[in-house]
């Protein structure tokens, strides 16, 4: 079943219009917010709403808030939308579709932890996205939402919309706030956090898109509302962004619980003769689940419990025909290109399996190079500074266990080169 | 070498400067601490000029108050940030997973064979620059691509054929990218390939990727001696830390900037 909560008017109307959105009681949470909630109000809906971070790593939000000291020094809400997980286009609609409910979403949010200046990280090639975010700001700005004494209060919430540069380990929390001070985008070593020390080492928060995109909706339907859909510990609805061999792909807003069957006939269902025969489903740090759990629940616990994650909620289909050593080496090359190089066991790790990918798929490859790819990946795994190494091995293995056979008719029938 | 290399520049320094200096200025008051300007900055001038010049990066030098080394790092990190001069049009489709299950292999290499490069090279004729690239956040029209940053959906060799004739003539409905240089193959910094271990995985040859054969250091010398679009003009501390202030020596308030952050014998 689709619902529409963010969806709600995406592909009806022109919601990057500040009227339309205005109509449709666009606002009215954050005025609601600043003059009858109060923060405590805010952060109380909050955490009785059962909010769980929608970037990748499904972390309590308000708990997230919690953990901002209360020591007087200046804090920043930072929303994250450097949205380049594989398999994931779900922030890429909400920033170009509906841009005023993002920002409503970070005025909120920012109005609850006590950040004067916030920031959204808006990912390099968003090129459209950035500009139709820009021009929404504006005419919020211009309607007296965003800057000082807000709704005649002395509320104060600046916004400032800062663009990568290409580089997917920006997305990481701590990445993302060494390039917001115009570093280079290396993860930091945690502790401390940022919510001890962030972004210039003040306390910091970082949100994904979608999570404080939620807010607003939260504070209008109350946090009961939110709590009461899906599993309990696993509430609300997500935006799920769903991919590969499937007639439809899109992104479909559904409660969580929702079975991966249900997402898959969202999708239309697998291509005309074709079986599905395996699922990635949270975005390509994610291991594989296959045809027999089709029937599973779609939440961040069951996932978990499964050996695998929710994550961003990207779901890649694959049917019968696909090449899984290919589907294999598009998933580590890419972690390979992206490792920002800090870390030797990403760095190298990533470059060897890409390496030994290569052969096994052009020629040259050996059996026992089977053996090493699982080695290797589970050798580089847990020893770096950020996840990105770490997710290299959950698909790897996962598919490499499952279809074996594939890796290994490519070792065996091509000729090893001269 | 002693003055920054025209480096085949087809437009002089001093109108970018003019022209981006507005923009740049209103990006250093918007953040509270300078640095933090620096990614907008450098994009400003790239897109003036196309990529990000010697002189360009040497300017962002001084009005964030780093030193040129710490701002040639900083965009050498982000893919997006071309340190050469690059075609009129970047290609670059997508060659991340989605993609690659509905179809993206066969697009990349009609791509190669119709433009004659690969994989993060530029034409000869300076039009067309062409980079496979990871996920776009667009799987539900895959395979999909951008040129110059503006999304091309649901991929065919027709469409990709469709697409590179009407740059040619001059009439796609994504403009051209400026060019202030005549581009090379490629916009790619020959970098110390000794990042990664040696002798691994049965690599035979020293001189193969991954092996013994180091010449980080002889590369070091190349750049310095043979690069034609020179960062480091005359490797003394003080050229360091005022090329950039020189650049803009007729300007006033961006010369008062730039004595700002990094006051005369500070050390």
């Amino acid at each position: 079943m689709v619902v529409k909560v963010l969806t709600e008017g995406i592909g009806e109307v022109d919601l990057c219009d500040i009227e339309i959105y205005r109509a449709r009681g666009g606002y009215e949470q954050w005025r609601r917010a600043v003059t009858a909630l109060g923060a405590a109000g805010v952060m109380d809906a909050t955490n009785r709403s059962g909010l769980r971070g929608r970037g990748g790593a499904g972390f309590p939000t308000a708990r997230k808030w919690s953990f901002l000291p209360a020591n007087g020094r200046p804090r920043y809400l930072v929303c994250n939308s450097d949205e380049a997980e594989p398999g994931t286009f779900k922030d890429r609609m909400l920033l170009e579709r509906t841009p005023h409910q993002v920002i409503e979403g970070i005025l909120i949010g920012s109005y609850a932890i006590g950040s004067r200046h916030s920031f959204i990280y808006i990912r390099g090639e968003f090129a459209e996205g950035y500009r139709i975010f820009k021009a929404a700001l504006a005419q919020a700005r211009a309607a007296g939402f965003v800057g000082e004494r807000i709704f005649g209060s002395d509320v104060t919430v600046e916004l400032t919309v800062h663009r990568g540069a290409g580089a997917y380990i920006c997305g990481e929390e701590t990445a993302l706030l060494n390039s917001l001070e115009g570093r280079r985008g290396e993860p930091r070593l945690k502790p401390p956090f940022p919510a001890v020390k962030g972004l210039y080492g003040e306390p910091t928060v970082v949100n994904n898109v979608e999570t404080l995109a939620y807010l607003p909706h939260i504070l209008r339907n109350g946090p009961e509302w939110f709590a009461s859909v899906g599993p309990q510990r696993s509430p609300g609805f997500k935006v799920v962004s769903v991919s590969g061999h499937v007639k439809r792909p899109g992104n479909f807003e559904v409660p969580l619980g929702t079975t991966l069957r249900e997402l898959l006939e969202l999708a239309g269902g697998p291509l005309e003769g074709r079986k599905i025969v395996a699922i990635q489903p949270g975005g390509g740090s994610s291991a594989c689940l296959f045809e027999e759990h089709l029937g599973l629940s779609y939440d961040f616990d069951t996932m978990a419990a499964h050996g695998t994650m929710l994550g961003s909620g990207a779901i890649v289909f694959f049917d019968d025909s696909t090449d899984f050593v290919k589907a294999a080496l598009a998933l580590v090359r890419f972690y390979a290109h992206e490792s920002c190089g800090q870390c030797t066991p990403c760095r190298e790790g990533g470059h060897w399996l890409e390496v030994t990918l290569e052969r096994i798929l052009h020629g040259g490859g050996v059996e026992s190079d089977i053996d090493m790819l699982l080695a290797v990946a589970h050798q580089l795994t847990g020893i770096n500074l950020c996840p990105l190494g770490d997710s290299i091995e959950p698909f790897l293995a996962s598919v490499v266990k499952r279809f074996e056979g594939q890796f290994r008719s490519y070792v065996r029938t091509l000729p090893v080169p001269a | 070498m002693s003055e920054p290399s025209t480096g085949g520049r087809t437009r002089d320094f001093a109108s970018v400067l003019a022209e981006v200096k507005p923009e740049a200025e209103r990006l250093l008051a918007e953040y509270p601490q300078r640095r933090s300007a620096l990614l907008p900055i450098l994009r400003a001038f790239q897109n003036v000029e196309g990529w990000l010049s010697p002189e360009a990066m040497s300017v962002c030098a001084a009005m964030v108050g780093e030193p040129l080394s710490v701002v040639e790092s900083t965009a050498s990190f982000y893919t997006l940030f071309y340190r050469r001069p690059i075609g009129k049009y970047m290609l670059q489709p997508c060659r991340n997973l989605s993609c690659t299950l509905r179809g993206a292999e066969p697009i990349m290499a009609h791509f190669r064979e119709r433009l004659g490069v690969e994989h993060l090279q530029t034409t000869d004729d300076g039009l067309f620059s062409y980079e496979e690239v990871e996920c776009l956040a667009a799987c539900d029209r895959a395979p999909c691509m951008q040129v110059n940053l503006e999304f091309v959906f649901d991929l065919t060799a027709d469409k990709v054929d469709a697409i590179l004739a009407a740059m040619r003539e001059g009439r796609y409905e994504v403009a051209a990218l400026p060019q202030s240089a005549v581009p090379a193959k490629s916009w790619l910094v020959t970098q110390a390939p000794a990042k990664r271990s040696p002798g691994a995985l049965r690599v035979a040859s020293p001189d193969a990727p991954g092996g013994m054969g180091d010449r980080s250091g002889a590369q070091m010398v190349e750049r310095l001696v043979e690069d034609p679009y020179p960062v480091v003009v005359r490797p003394t501390r003080e050229r360091l830390v005022t090329d950039g202030a020189a650049l803009l020596a007729n300007d006033r308030d961006l010369a008062a900037v730039a004595r700002d952050v990094r006051p005369d014998g500070a050390s």
